[in-house]
């Protein structure tokens, strides 16, 4: 496959920028697309190293003409570039004064005696953390620590991949993602998706109503997740299923037991992290505390000033382990994001989406699982979910409308899918800092992430066969428009 | 005393006017390939009251005008200008409530390529033409409803928008410059609603010609070629 993945990649760019211009795409979408869709081919195929392929994507898109070199060099400076570096900063400073490794001892000798265990208590914290820290890169930046050393601890390393890594790395991806649809506060874009419903259809979603619909649905994938992805995806076979350290879960004890009481620099560790912490929680209320509202890189960006002050500091530049490559990597991937969504490619793509279906006379299951499917799957078009809400939304409501639908019952389970923003490394910012840790391919996220999505389709599926029907939400099934 | 007298007489023209609306105000514009233009402008009022208004129509020329729909009594005066011309309507004391007007002009030199300023690097490729749009309301009365809509010569398609102004507000769902095709012709239409008097409203489109240089083929036939040759090896189990 790498082999041919080369070939295939420059063959599927002609053919793009050589079809036929579509009614209503430009040019310089047209060509995007192209580029995009070959570093696409080449991430997965990996003829060269992802980077590499970020590399040739962003001269693609110059020589191309679908975005400036302004445009193109921008994205090394974007808010989720900067918290990834901001992140492995942090994320050195834990491991180098061993709190990850306490941390990561501790919860493994609570609950990881067996892997399958470890993976659950990650599930847990992230069902505790998504309703109280909104951003999703802030919760991915939070766990990368712990689950580098769980992972290691269980034989996964940048080095060695292993089947529990890429659980551990690909669980963890899709809970900051999906869990953040429990709540209407989750994501900006779930209350862009509550205005345009509340202004389109004139109807209101109050926050019990969507925790009544997003949070079993949610939490529901995740636990089916969590066991499709250890015994099917990526099987953990019997030697991965426990700690990979000499000795077993006794070396753990001794090791955790080794460690002694918390030291200084420990204790600064914490106090740095809980300073972080708390900006990333209290973010509503920083515009009146400070006159100022600090954003989660800012937060970080704060934190790693005082980790790196000489004589208070904690950690000196030469120790921070910094992966420059997969900041490339997720740079290159940005900037094709940006140009499918700055051309207009990804807009024209959902639209044509929506435009080559007839759904007018079949019954209110069949519109809703296309609706569903659609904006499910639509996340692969663009890397941004306002960009996606903004397009969406509004043509549902409207279908929904000229069907003769409540427009609720078609838009409301359409914006719970905002947030499953799961199938590929730049699909969303937590996805670009996970894949940062080399764990795992572009083609295993791609096949972990559509699993999680069409369980996530069936879910919903079934819900309107039976739940939602129940609540009001949705009418019958099978009903046809009256 | 004299002064006194203009002053308000331009008053009350401008007061009697200010009651009146434009409901729509639509242009199209079919370019040619040689880059020059007709546009064909439709124009329903409301409220109509009589008295004399001057309408801008966001272009520099107005040659070629011509009037094709308008209710007796009310006159068109074209009124070229060299950066935004404008057409005085005259509406009669007996004017019905709802007005339609239609007239159509040409614009020689709506596709044009951008020279260079003597030392100035080209901003644009060879093959490449822009068609700028800046419109103004310099009139009193709100115009509701905005739209120019662009029709292309044959063979050629936008490459990029390059500038659509103002940007969409947050409860406007419609980009504020769309492209689609219009009867078989590539193009683009600008739209916006509620232009206030002193609102404007602009956009610029690279224009290129709708097939591509067969040089991206050659390259990646090479390339492709190239890689197959020599890296052969990664699927060559000989000797292992």
């Amino acid at each position: 496959m790498r082999y041919l993945g080369f070939p295939l990649g420059i063959a599927l760019f002609l053919l793009i920028l050589y079809l036929p211009p579509g009614a209503g795409l430009s040019s310089a979408a047209q060509a995007g697309t192209a580029c995009f869709a070959l570093a696409l081919v080449w991430w997965v195929t990996e003829p060269f190293p992802t980077y590499v392929t970020s590399l040739v994507l962003m001269f693609l898109l110059l020589v191309t003409r679908v975005a400036t070199d302004k445009t193109i060099m921008y994205v090394l400076g974007m808010d989720v570039i900067w918290l990834n570096l901001l992140a492995f900063i942090l994320s050195s400073m834990l491991v180098k004064v061993r709190l990850a490794k306490r941390m990561a001892f501790w919860l493994i000798l609570k609950f990881g005696k067996k892997a399958s265990w470890a993976l659950l208590a990650f599930l847990l914290l992230h069902m505790i953390l998504a309703p109280l820290i909104p951003a999703t890169a802030a919760r991915a930046v939070m766990t990368l620590p712990l689950i580098i050393v769980v992972a290691a601890i269980y034989g996964a390393t940048e080095e060695t991949n292993n089947n529990f890594g890429r659980n551990l790395l690909l669980l963890n991806l899709c809970c900051i993602s999906v869990l953040s649809s429990m709540t209407m506060t989750g994501s900006a874009a779930n209350l862009i998706a509550v205005g345009l419903i509340q202004t389109m259809a004139d109807q209101r979603v109050y926050y019990m109503d969507w925790v009544k619909v997003g949070t079993p649905l949610a939490v529901v994938t995740m636990f089916i997740m969590w066991i499709v992805g250890q015994k099917l995806l990526f099987r953990i076979p019997k030697q991965q299923q426990t700690p990979q350290l000499e000795g077993g879960l006794e070396v753990v004890e001794t090791q955790y037991r080794e460690l002694g009481p918390l030291t200084r620099d420990e204790k600064k560790a914490i106090a740095i992290f809980s300073l972080v912490l708390t900006l990333w929680m209290t973010d509503i209320f920083h515009m009146r505390w400070f006159g100022v509202e600090i954003s989660a890189p800012f937060a970080a960006l704060l934190g790693a000033v005082i980790v790196l002050l000489p004589r208070y500091g904690v950690l000196q530049w030469s120790e921070a382990e910094i992966p420059w490559h997969l900041l490339i990597f997720s740079a290159g991937a940005y900037a094709g994001g940006l140009a499918l969504d700055d051309t207009g490619a990804a807009a024209w793509g959902v639209k044509a989406l929506f435009g080559s279906i007839d759904l007018k006379g079949v019954p209110f299951g069949v519109t809703y699982t296309v609706i569903i499917a659609v904006m499910m799957y639509s996340h692969l078009l663009t890397t941004s979910k306002t960009v996606r809400t903004i397009i969406m939304l509004p043509i549902i409501i409207t279908l929904a409308k000229a069907l003769g639908w409540n427009p609720l019952s078609l838009a409301l389970p359409a914006a719970l899918c905002i947030d499953w923003v799961v199938g590929l490394p730049i699909s969303g910012k937590p996805n670009v800092i996970l894949f940062s840790t080399n764990q795992y391919s572009v083609a295993d996220n791609f096949k972990y992430g559509m699993v999680t999505c069409t369980v996530g389709v069936l879910l919903l599926v079934a819900f309107a066969l039976t739940w939602f029907p129940w609540i009001g939400l949705t009418p019958d099934f099978w009903a046809l428009a009256p | 005393m004299i002064r006194t007298f203009l002053f308000m007489v331009l008053w009350w023209i401008n007061s009697a006017f200010g009651a009146v609306e434009i409901n729509a105000y639509n242009t199209r514009l079919d370019i040619a390939p040689d880059g020059s233009a007709t546009a064909s402008v439709s124009l329903i009022l409301a409220k109509g009251e009589p008295g004399r208004f001057r309408l801008p129509v966001g272009f520099a020329g107005l040659e070629a005008f011509a009037v094709q729909d308008v209710p007796s009594g009310v006159v068109l005066t074209p009124r070229p200008s060299l950066d935004q011309s404008s057409v005085e309507i005259d509406l009669p004391i007996d004017v019905s409530d709802d007005v339609v007007l239609a007239f159509t002009f040409k614009i020689p030199k709506l596709l044009f390529a951008p020279i260079p300023e003597e030392g100035q690097k080209s901003t644009l490729p060879d093959g490449s033409r822009l068609l700028r749009h800046n419109f103004v309301n310099t009139q009193a009365a709100t115009i509701m409803k905005y739209q120019v809509q662009v029709r292309l010569p044959d063979e050629t398609m936008v490459h990029m928008i390059r500038e659509q102004l103002p940007k969409t507000k947050r409860k406007e769902f419609a980009p504020r410059v769309e492209l689609d095709r219009f009867e078989g012709r590539q193009g683009a239409l600008l739209q916006l609603a509620n232009l206030k008097q002193g609102d404007r409203t602009s956009m610029e489109l690279e224009v290129v010609g709708d097939r591509r240089s067969y040089g991206w083929l050659i390259a990646g036939l090479v390339l492709i070629l190239g890689y197959l040759v020599s890296f052969r090896d990664l699927v060559n189990t000989d000797g292992r």
